[in-house]
């Protein structure tokens, strides 16, 4: 059965490019267009792995990491943070908030395959 | 901030009348700064209105040329399973060929798929500078609004616009140091797991 991964981004070109790479590696993708969006499908489906944006409008990447970490369910999902943002300061919130890795845009899709493969197993 | 002291300190009346407009609710409008920064925010938007087309047209484009890509692919595989298994046949050395034409197109979407994501980080820049913009265009507002709450006390007002301006000027500077994009190229970007 195909692994589920939860793509979230509130640029639809990036979430394009995202499930591109993704389902052409066949995986299944539910897109997200914010961390409100994602929190909401998070909540009604069964994923196996989040990838997601910082800047977003309503709710931001590390706001959702926060909100799943609490969740049972999301207590050991893999969670990929996938940013323009590289300053350390960030990383370190993001780490501190539960995220798994840290990729910084622009992505590689053979990188970015690969690094989802070592975490997703 | 010296400049703007000494620019102030020469106002005369007769400049102050040309430079600054009271309105009749005795509001000053600082109108040509005002004006000025909208015309940039136009720019932006306009800016980032371009791009998003562009974008979403080259992402058509993409999708249409990596679907072809995939029939080519599936055909070639599909006449390597017709054709005789027996030897060379001559259309054996074609389908290496167009195998390796298959591969390579892969190959070059792969990369379009790195490059394709300008639109994202020029949006977020773009975004970013037009915030600074609106900030900046707020806090001339304000200054002017605060002149006109002063009534007839002009001349105090005008002495205190230079460093008025040059905090509401050093705030925006301040927030564009965090830029949410510092990447000077479309290269990959670094990965860290933790």
């Amino acid at each position: 059965m195909a692994k589920t991964i939860l793509a979230v981004d509130d640029s639809a070109s990036i979430r394009q490019m995202v499930a591109f790479t993704l389902k052409g590696a066949g995986y299944e993708v539910i897109e997200a267009v914010d961390g409100q969006d994602a929190f909401d499908k998070a909540n009604h489906h069964q994923v196996n792995l989040i990838l997601t944006d910082i800047n977003m409008p309503r709710m931001d990447g590390l706001k959702l990491l926060e909100l799943l970490r609490k969740l049972a369910q999301y207590k050991n999902i893999p969670i990929l943070i996938l940013t323009t943002e590289s300053g350390n300061e960030m990383k370190a919130k993001g780490r501190a908030a539960g995220a798994t890795g840290w990729l910084v845009k622009p992505f590689d899709p053979k990188r970015l395959l690969e690094v989802i493969g070592k975490v997703i197993s | 901030m010296t400049e703007l002291q000494s620019a102030s300190d020469k106002l005369d009346n007769k400049v102050e009348d040309k430079l600054v407009l009271e309105d009749k609710d005795g509001v000053i409008c600082n109108n040509a700064a005002n004006e000025y920064l909208m015309g940039i925010r136009g720019d932006l938007k306009q800016a980032e209105r371009l791009v998003s087309d562009a974008v979403n047209n080259l992402v058509c484009n993409f999708r249409y040329i990596s679907k072809l890509t995939g029939s080519h692919h599936e055909m070639v595989l599909a006449i390597e399973r017709m054709a005789p298994p027996e030897g060379r046949h001559p259309i054996s050395g074609l389908l290496e060929k167009q195998m390796v034409i298959a591969n390579r197109i892969e190959q070059e979407l792969d990369a379009v798929i790195t490059s394709l994501q300008f639109g994202d980080l020029v949006a977020q820049l773009l975004e970013h500078t037009a915030r600074q913009v609106e900030i900046l265009s707020d806090e001339l507002r304000r200054i002017d609004r605060q002149g006109g709450s002063q009534g007839r006390d002009r001349k105090r007002y005008f002495k205190s616009m230079p460093s008025e301006i040059n905090k509401a000027v050093n705030g925006v500077k301040n927030m564009g140091k965090k830029k949410p994009v510092v990447q000077q190229g479309m290269k990959m970007g670094d990965i860290e797991l933790f």
